[in-house]
């Protein structure tokens, strides 16, 4: 009886022991180690999934689309729960366009996180899920992404700039704008199954992502595909290193089309050489040659040291000054202020200037927006190179007069020139009409009057004489409207010093309607090869001037002027048929 | 002997008894219940994922035919079928045209020719003219 007791009692002991293993266990599991055995279930099971902010659309003035998003997918693995590997790959190969053992290798791994492909169009990762489910394989996953396209490839590509891999801006509008852009990604911390999938029960705190706003552009794509055409054929045609064009309304500083070559596509923006990223409108700076003259007149003439009787003589063609010689194309005697800027009189130019005292000349040059950034919202802009009076020597002074000596960027000059066009006020170029449903986001610039209503006005009638048959640039006429508008051209700088002989960067500014402009247009060629005796910008840049105007005007249905034939024969835009 | 009996005998306590099957009864029920409410809420959960997952697809299907579309109609693309010649352009007819602003009249003569609105200017000889008189 006593033995029978004591293996009841060895055996409830036993009992005991395990029991208080177990409850040890228990505590050990729950208590002591609870943060560290949850820390691993949390691990395994839950997770921050990342809810991706779309990036903002970029449009022209009208609404169309300029950068848009691709969703597609990438494809993700959990090599922790993949059994199978070769059947996995087998399955999931030909919709990630990948070969099988390639495929099997990166999933035989025991990473919990592996990317197996990027930019999976939507339908290949939706056919590759449900063929996973089919299979009863699991193992990969999804995850929202997607990629900038540019619809208009190399169109505009200096503006809109481009995105990298990562999704970040790298120039042009991406990149200034890339907080607007951009937006806010959200997050959901979720669980997971022993599938991948989500266990909605157990969904925590989220938060929605805040979706990058669209930006709308000041560019009407009309006009650019205008611009574009023109600065094509011009580039092929002559062969130059560079050529630009730029529109804008005088009116507001609005710029209205940007084009320049050589360019490129930035869906494929790591094909593209760095010179041909580059945005010449802003970050190339050239002498301006004649196209200058505008400043030295209108200063002038806004000072009152010279007036509509003024005539100069232009030492018939040949000016000896400070111990250099001041040449002009054609020889001619005395005259007045409208037939310098005519016939593009440096020497007159020049007289103008020395009339001038230095510091005041200077601060017209200044005031006129050279040698300071104009603020357009891309980056790269450059200040260009004014030189202050007291490094001038002797004909400093008579070299900026008309062009030389200074160094100025396209936008500068087209900015100058819209003062002339709408009265004397120096704008700041804009480029975003708004932000989101707001407006541009950007601080609007103070308006300076550079010169008073009447000297632009004087200037700009002026001007209209260059376009006529005894100007420098009878090829700039638009038909159906008076131009205003300046020849230059200016021999390209040599960077051991001096003039490179027979090459030069030709230009062509200008404006219409004059007595109410509404378009105002800068075309620059560099270097165009055509040979010393044809390469003018009343020749080279003028022509593809009047080609854009015609067609601008067309397009945007303008009133021609009374009085103003029509005698060229154009192209042609209608309606779209499709046969 | 009687009274022995009677003290032996266990008393069934009819209504604790009722009370004690009633109570777990109605704790399984409670407990049922709330097992039904869980599977439906884990279902309700699965509905909504997938209802989620599908307009995330449609979402990302539109944003998808939206990008190919204006890919597709864009300048440079119809420009390219134009030179292809899969599509041409073809000038709009007078007769289609409707003119909000009225035509202004040259000075001299009264007839408006415009660069803008001149068909012979516009589209080349052939089409008819649409020099406007007053």
């Amino acid at each position: 009886m006593k033995g029978f007791s004591g293996r009841i009692g060895l055996v409830c002991a036993l009992l005991v022991l395990i029991f208080t293993g177990f409850a040890w266990r228990l505590i050990h599991l729950q208590v002591l180690e609870h943060d560290q055995f949850n820390a691993i279930a949390a691990e395994k099971h839950e997770q921050r999934k990342v809810l991706p902010a779309r990036r903002g659309r970029i449009l022209d003035r009208n609404g169309e689309e300029l950068a848009v998003n691709i969703p597609v997918r990438t494809v993700t693995a959990d090599c922790t729960h993949i059994k199978d590997p070769v059947a996995l790959a087998k399955v999931t190969a030909p919709f990630l366009g990948m070969p099988e053992q390639e495929l099997a290798e990166k999933l035989s791994t025991k990473r919990p996180y592996v990317v197996i492909r990027k930019e999976v169009s939507e339908d290949k990762a939706q056919d590759m899920i449900r063929a996973m489910e089919k299979a009863r394989l699991h193992g990969l996953s999804t995850e929202e992404d997607s990629f900038r396209s540019y619809p208009n490839k190399e169109m505009l590509c200096h503006v809109l700039g481009y995105v990298d891999g990562s999704g970040h801006g790298k120039d042009g509008i991406e990149k200034v704008f890339e907080a607007n852009l951009a937006g806010h990604d959200g997050f959901r911390h979720i669980e997971h199954d022993r599938k991948g999938q989500e266990i909605v029960v157990y969904r925590g705190a989220e938060q929605l992502p805040d979706k990058g706003s669209d930006i709308r552009l000041t560019i009407d794509m009309g006009l650019q595909a205008i611009a574009e055409h023109e600065v094509d054929e011009a580039y092929k045609t002559n062969h130059p290193v560079s050529a630009t064009a730029i529109l804008a309304d005088p009116n507001t500083g609005e710029i209205l089309a940007l084009a320049s070559r050589p360019n490129y596509d930035p869906n494929k923006f790591n094909l593209a050489k760095a010179d041909d990223m580059r945005n010449r409108a802003i970050s190339d700076i050239y002498e301006p040659g004649s196209v200058f003259k505008i400043v030295v007149t209108s200063a002038a003439y806004n000072e009152g040291i010279v007036d509509d009787k003024t005539r100069i003589f232009c030492e018939n063609g040949c000016f000896s000054y400070g111990g250099k010689t001041i040449k002009d194309h054609h020889g001619s005697g005395d005259l007045s202020i409208p037939e310098i800027l005519m016939k593009s009189s440096n020497i007159g130019a020049a007289k103008i200037a020395l009339r001038m005292k230095d510091q005041m000349f200077y601060d017209y040059v200044r005031n006129f927006g050279f040698g300071t950034r104009t603020g357009i919202p891309l980056p790269g802009e450059v200040r260009g190179e004014v030189i202050p009076p007291h490094r001038w020597d002797m004909i400093t002074k008579t070299r900026v007069a008309f062009g030389q000596s200074i160094s100025v960027t396209p936008i500068q000059m087209v900015m100058a020139m819209s003062a002339i066009a709408n009265g004397g006020r120096l704008l700041k170029p804009k480029l975003v009409l708004n932000v989101g449903e707001g407006s541009s986001g950007l601080p609007e610039a103070p308006v300076t009057e550079v010169v008073k209503q009447e000297s632009a006005n004087y200037i700009a009638n002026a001007l209209e004489k260059v376009v006529s048959n005894q100007g420098t640039a009878p090829l700039a006429r638009v038909n159906g409207y008076r131009v205003a508008g300046k020849t230059g051209t200016a021999q390209k700088i040599s960077p051991h010093g001096g003039y490179l002989a027979g090459r030069y960067i030709v230009s062509f500014a200008g404006f219409f309607p004059v007595n109410k402009p509404r378009i105002l247009g800068i075309v620059i060629v560099d270097d165009a090869k055509l040979g010393e005796t044809a390469n003018y910008g009343g020749s080279v840049a003028g022509p593809v001037f009047s080609k854009i105007g015609e067609k601008a005007a067309r397009y945007l249905d303008m009133d021609p002027e009374p009085g103003e034939s029509a005698s060229r024969v154009g192209s042609s835009t209608a309606a779209v048929s499709v046969r | 002997m009687s009274r022995n009996r009677r003290k032996t005998t266990n008393v069934i306590e009819v209504n604790f008894l009722a009370r004690m099957i009633v109570l777990v009864f109605l704790l399984g029920l409670a407990g049922l219940f709330f097992v039904y409410l869980k599977n439906q809420q884990h279902a309700v959960g699965n509905q909504a994922r997938e209802m989620e997952a599908e307009l995330r697809e449609a979402e990302a299907k539109n944003a998808a035919l939206q990008a190919k579309i204006s890919s597709w109609t864009s300048r440079g693309a119809l420009q390219q079928r134009l030179d292809e010649g899969s599509i041409r352009l073809e000038a709009i007819r007078d007769t289609a045209i409707a003119r909000v602003t009225p035509p202004v009249p040259a000075e001299a003569d009264g007839v408006l020719r415009t660069a803008s609105r001149d068909s012979d200017v516009r589209f080349g000889p052939g089409v008819p003219q649409r020099i406007l008189k007053r």
